[in-house]
């Protein structure tokens, strides 16, 4: 299970390798950093600049799923390898995991693009005072990441108009998921639906990381984002088992 | 003249198919143009968290126009599609110059993007506690139609460089998108800017024509008004000059080396 696995972490590592489109999101969000310092700046706001960077670096993150996770099934539907994933006898949801993992770490590369874009057009550099806790954080997040993108690549396999709603997930979820802005700024009736998205946890605690005070609450909010994360995989699971069920039985597995 | 008409005429029908073939009216309103109004409220939303309410108002007019220059530079996206759906030979070979048919092979994306700016300005302005009259709002949406036809020709310029990198055809599109975003005034005055960025927002569309809205939503006088959207205007023509050239040089080119088919 495990070779399987890493098998398919590699053979992933490889597709991004050659189709470059597949990093668009790295290449383009991260420019939004150079937006928020801008707004942030012209206002006289430059104590806000974390927020930017790590803004713009979880839009990042949650773009890749949504643009490159999320795809994956549907991409091996178009391509007629979907028949060969499901008639082979290892568990096709490892091979998938294994895939999204992959996409999910370059993801991450997102934050070092951010930080490094603030710091080389606005000189702005600002300390980490609880690392620990933000690489555990950024590991949470990762894990999370993966269990709800394994929910957008079956979904995105049912709906008629996927790429319409793929695209439409996006600005939604980064307003909804506190990435830029704190989702306690958003009005009182729309944070139950931020509640339930794990980036709204995560977006939360990794800006008290760079704050100089203790973050609050820190093992109790790290609990939420990984048990949304296995929230995620649970209905990812049952997603994909539900949707290879269906298009098994209706005969559209190698028609898109 | 009666015959670019005519080729105007079918172009705009291919588009309006495009048009018909991506959206429903259920998905266009209910993913689409939700997308667009959550992208003007999060950026709204980051004047909310600097506390400022003048930066809020600034920057829902901003997004809210700039909404419509993100999607008219889908025309760099749409215009590369004739070279993978093999098209682009027959283009070539054909009587009519294909600058007129990509001229209005993609104009779906202007009445697209009309659509979501002006609803975006006409709705999201109470709901992020900004004051505008509504009058005068409705009364910028021409305004923001000037703006999109010179972003449009912009946009074309870039499908031209698109249809000979096709691998980078999406990445052309979102990097001249956001560009405009960063330099035209959408999210900061261009004066923030050094001054060798703020002089090449002068020559970029969006610039002009937004200090032009901005003027007839704020306090600007209609002297300021004509003369941005003059401007704005001017520089949409001079775009589409450049963008009868790249059409030109391409077609040249692409006989010339043999490319007009593998050229992407």
């Amino acid at each position: 299970m495990i070779g399987l696995f890493l098998a398919a972490m590699r053979f992933q590592a490889q597709v991004v390798r050659r189709e470059p489109d597949y990093l668009m999101s790295l290449v383009t969000i991260p420019l939004l950093t150079v937006a928020f310092l801008a707004i942030m700046g012209n206002a006289g706001r430059a104590d806000l600049a974390p927020y930017a960077v790590m803004g713009a670096a979880l839009m990042t993150i949650w773009a890749t799923a949504l643009f490159v996770s999320g795809e994956l099934i549907d991409a091996d539907r178009w391509e007629g390898t979907l028949e060969g994933v499901l008639a082979a006898p290892a568990p096709y949801q490892v091979a998938y995991l294994g895939r999204i993992a992959t996409v999910t770490m370059i993801s991450f590369l997102g934050l070092v693009e951010s930080a490094l874009i603030a710091w080389l057009v606005f000189g702005v550099t600002f300390p980490v005072p609880h690392a620990g806790l933000l690489v555990l954080t950024l590991a949470c997040t990762a894990f999370s990441m993966v269990g709800t993108a394994s929910i957008m690549a079956p979904l995105f396999v049912l709906a008629r108009s996927a790429r319409i709603f793929q695209n439409s997930l996006s600005y939604p979820f980064y307003l909804l998921g506190g990435t830029v802005v704190p989702v306690v700024l958003l009005p009182e009736w729309l944070r139950p639906v931020s509640n339930a998205i794990f980036l709204s946890w995560a977006s939360d605690l990794l800006r008290d990381c760079l704050r100089a005070e203790e973050p609050v609450a820190a093992p109790a909010r790290l609990g939420v984002i990984v048990g949304l994360g296995v929230l995620g995989f649970g209905i990812g699971h049952l997603l994909t088992r539900a949707v290879f069920k269906r298009v098994r039985e209706n005969g559209s597995v190698g028609f898109a | 003249m009666r015959n670019t008409a005519r080729v105007l005429r079918y172009a705009f029908a291919s588009a309006m198919a495009d048009l018909r073939a991506t959206y429903t009216w259920k998905s266009w309103g209910l993913a689409w143009l939700l997308r667009m109004l959550f992208q003007v409220t999060l950026f709204a939303f980051v004047g909310k968290l600097i506390g400022d309410p003048r930066v809020v108002e600034y920057l829902v007019i901003g997004n809210s126009v700039f909404i419509i220059a993100d999607v008219v530079m889908l025309v760099c996206a749409s215009t590369s599609w004739e070279r993978m759906s093999g098209t682009l030979p027959l283009l070539v070979a054909s009587p009519a110059a294909p600058f007129t048919v990509f001229t209005g092979r993609s104009v779906q994306w202007l009445l697209d993007g009309l659509a979501c700016s002006t609803i975006s300005l006409l709705v999201l302005p109470q709901f992020l506690g900004v004051q505008l009259p509504l009058g005068t709002r409705l009364a910028v949406v021409p305004l923001i139609a000037v703006i999109a036809v010179s972003v449009y020709f912009f946009g074309l310029v870039l499908g031209g460089l698109a249809l000979r990198a096709m691998a980078a055809r999406n990445l052309i599109g979102r990097v001249g998108s956001i560009g405009l975003m960063l330099l035209t005034g959408v999210q900061v005055p261009v004066s923030f800017w050094p001054s060798p960025l703020e002089s090449l927002a002068q020559l970029l569309p969006l610039t002009h024509g937004l200090g032009a809205v901005r003027a007839a939503l704020g306090n600007g006088s209609a002297s300021d008004v004509l003369r941005g959207i003059a401007l704005e205007i001017v520089v949409g023509i001079g775009w589409a000059l450049v963008a009868a050239f790249t059409y030109w040089r391409l077609v040249e080119s692409g006989r010339r080396d043999g490319t007009i088919e593998f050229g992407g």
